[in-house]
């Protein structure tokens, strides 16, 4: 493992305003493949615009995204990208193989043996004629999961892919997640949910569009002289990290919101 | 352009209809109802018998003799009973009454000089009033030259297109069929853009390889096979008629409206075609102005009442005031129900520059749609 993984994800300086709303307001990342990234923040900390901006799906108002290397957004690129939205966004009239090969048609997956090995893994493999309206939250959830992994993409972006799944589920959720990281894919999932931060082997700590802090939670916890991941957010979010190096002190001294300014 | 992506777009709208049987049952029953019901209205208007009062307030030998006449000329009319009334006071409340339709009056001065006669009608109903009036002017023009010792004047009628006693069914059926599919393919394509928009499958769409244009090709195959089935449907409705005869207690009845189109069926189908697709992409394109199906309801008065008054359905654009003229000019069912009738009652085909001009706009306007529509996808949602 002494070579470095090659960067799966990457932004430089990326910018997204609405107006006078700075949503993302200059953030660098470069984050190696193989590895299950958290973007850990409250709501409207900028964590569904950061992944529209990453995917090419919003036009960055300055910045650069490149994704396995290639600059976004890319059309062509995004067949090796999955996206698992927040809403479920699949057709509730459609069967859940209709729902399926649908997108996998889109994305180019023509392997109808591997399409149904992902519905397996989500566990919906028995329901394949079944109106994605007739089923469950938690299945329909699933099956979000599955469009998004349908064509093996090298790149996954998830955004909060556990709200309203049982906690049973969620460790489904992750167990499948780590299979996919072994497998050499790049993971970034979003969750307002401090305490699915240990599952990650990377945090990035978001607030008002801006990355406060990246590291494992051991360093994170550590850094800010806490047991409690929680408690470490809040001490990132207060002002730069107590060792000096935690923070984006320039970000920090334009932040207007800035509780401890 | 991925011939693999566009067909699954066009394979998952049939599949979503498909499962959908409500809009399938509106999409095929309501324009077949209601033409139906339109053929039925229109057949029955004007037979209804009119009853006709003559009074005679003259007293003189010329008012008699005219009175004797214009009786003798109306009963020998179809569909008026000559009623028998004294005076003007009372017939006029009988008209109140709903017991005549309309009163003839021979006026105190009417002379051999001075041959003036007065029409009285209620005034409620002008179109429906006015069935009888003709009827009324020949039996007296008739009764007037007869009295002078010529002959009788007749009036043969005649029409380059088509035939004098066509129905108005005949020349409102196909402007209908056009209209109807304009309406539902606008309607329907809206409202599952609308849900594509809100319920985040665009945004899924948007997250994978496929073009915005792919997916306004998509939608065009998906719902234009849709208007396909619906226009074959509906113009087999109005140019055929199947006869079924009584059997039992079921009276005899017909299929079908037996319109008489003299020009190619398939003409006009590729007319309601290329207007339909255009209104795939304007359904699409509105759609970005809507927050809800409810939205999409109220484009109805904006984008598709305006062209029912205006597109030559009521009236003749070239009778329309000077200032909304050009506005009907932009219209494409102003087009479509122009095409529509120079192909089927006056028979023009594809030789005809009048039906290519409408073809060419038609396609024009659907193009500048596909144009906007495809640009209005990717509107970043905030």
């Amino acid at each position: 493992m002494a070579v470095a993984s090659p960067i799966a994800v990457e932004a430089i300086a990326l910018r997204k305003s609405f107006g006078p709303i700075h949503a993302v307001d200059g953030i660098d990342m470069a984050l190696p493949a193989g590895k299950i990234y958290g973007l850990l923040g409250p709501n409207g900390s900028g964590k569904t615009t950061l992944i529209r901006l990453l995917t090419g799906l919003a036009s960055a108002t300055s910045g650069t995204v490149r994704v396995n290397g290639v600059a976004m957004p890319s059309r062509t690129n995004l067949a090796s990208i999955g996206y698992m939205t927040q809403a479920d966004g699949i057709y509730p009239e459609l069967s859940v193989w209709e729902n399926l090969s649908f997108f996998g048609a889109l994305y180019g997956q023509t392997d109808r043996a591997a399409m149904i090995k992902t519905l397996e893994l989500v566990d919906l493999a028995d329901r394949l004629d079944s109106p994605a309206q007739d089923l469950s939250g938690g299945m329909r959830r699933r099956l979000s999961m599955a469009c998004a992994l349908v064509h093996h993409p090298r790149v996954i972006f998830l955004d909060e892919p556990t709200v309203g799944v049982d906690p049973a589920l969620r460790v489904q959720f992750w167990q499948h997640f780590r299979r996919l990281a072994a497998d050499g894919a790049t993971l970034l999932v979003s969750s307002h949910v401090m305490d699915e931060a240990d599952r990650c082997d990377e945090l990035l700590f978001i607030r008002s569009g801006r990355v406060l802090a990246q590291g494992t939670s051991e360093e994170l916890r550590k850094r800010a002289g806490t047991d409690d991941i929680e408690t470490a957010f809040l001490r990132f979010a207060e002002g730069p990290g107590p060792d000096g190096s935690g923070g984006t002190p320039t970000a920090a001294a334009q932040d207007k919101n800035g509780a401890a300014r | 352009m991925n011939p693999r992506r566009v067909t699954a777009v066009f394979l998952r709208i049939v599949a979503q209809f498909r499962r959908d049987r409500r809009t399938l049952a509106l999409l095929f029953g309501a324009p077949i109802a209601i033409i139906a019901l339109l053929g039925w209205v229109l057949s029955s208007s004007g037979a209804t018998t009119s009853r006709v009062a003559i009074v005679n307030a003259s007293g003189n030998p010329a008012g008699n003799a005219i009175v004797l006449k214009l009786t003798a000329a109306l009963n020998g009319q179809p569909k008026v009973q000559v009623v028998d009334v004294r005076d003007s006071a009372t017939a006029r409340q009988m008209l109140i009454d709903n017991k005549l339709d309309l009163v003839v009056s021979v006026p105190a001065d009417f002379s051999l000089q001075n041959r003036k006669i007065q029409l009285t009608t209620l005034g409620l109903n002008p179109a429906g009033e006015s069935t009888v009036i003709p009827a009324i002017q020949q039996a007296l023009i008739g009764a007037v030259v007869q009295d002078a010792g010529g002959a009788l004047p007749t009036i043969e009628r005649s029409t380059v297109y088509g035939s004098p006693d066509a129905t108005q069914l005949d020349t409102l059926a196909p402007v209908v069929v056009g209209f109807f599919v304009y309406f539902f393919v606008f309607i329907l394509t809206g409202v599952s853009f609308l849900r594509e928009r809100m319920g985040g499958t665009l945004e899924r769409l948007m997250a994978t390889p496929v073009s915005r244009s792919e997916i306004v090709l998509g939608y065009s195959l998906g719902f234009g096979f849709f208007a396909t089935l619906q226009i074959a449907l509906v113009l087999a409705f109005v140019i055929g008629r199947l006869d079924v005869p009584a059997l039992g207690p079921v009276p005899a009845f017909a299929i079908g409206l037996g319109v008489k189109a003299i020009g190619s069926p398939l003409i006009a189908y590729l007319i309601v075609l290329v207007l339909g697709l255009g209104a795939v992409s304007l359904g699409i394109f509105i759609s970005t102005f809507a927050r809800s199906e409810f939205q999409i309801l109220q484009f109805i008065p904006i984008v598709i009442v305006p062209q029912g008054l205006l597109g030559g359905f009521f009236w003749p654009i070239d009778q329309l005031p000077g200032l909304l003229q050009p506005l009907a000019r932009i219209l494409p069912v102003t087009y479509a129900i122009d095409g529509l009738r120079q192909v089927m009652i006056a028979g023009a085909d594809l030789t005809s520059p009048a039906v290519l001009l409408d073809l060419g706009v038609l396609a024009g306007i659907a193009a500048i749609f596909v144009v906007l529509a495809t640009a209005t996808i990717r509107r970043e949602v905030v």
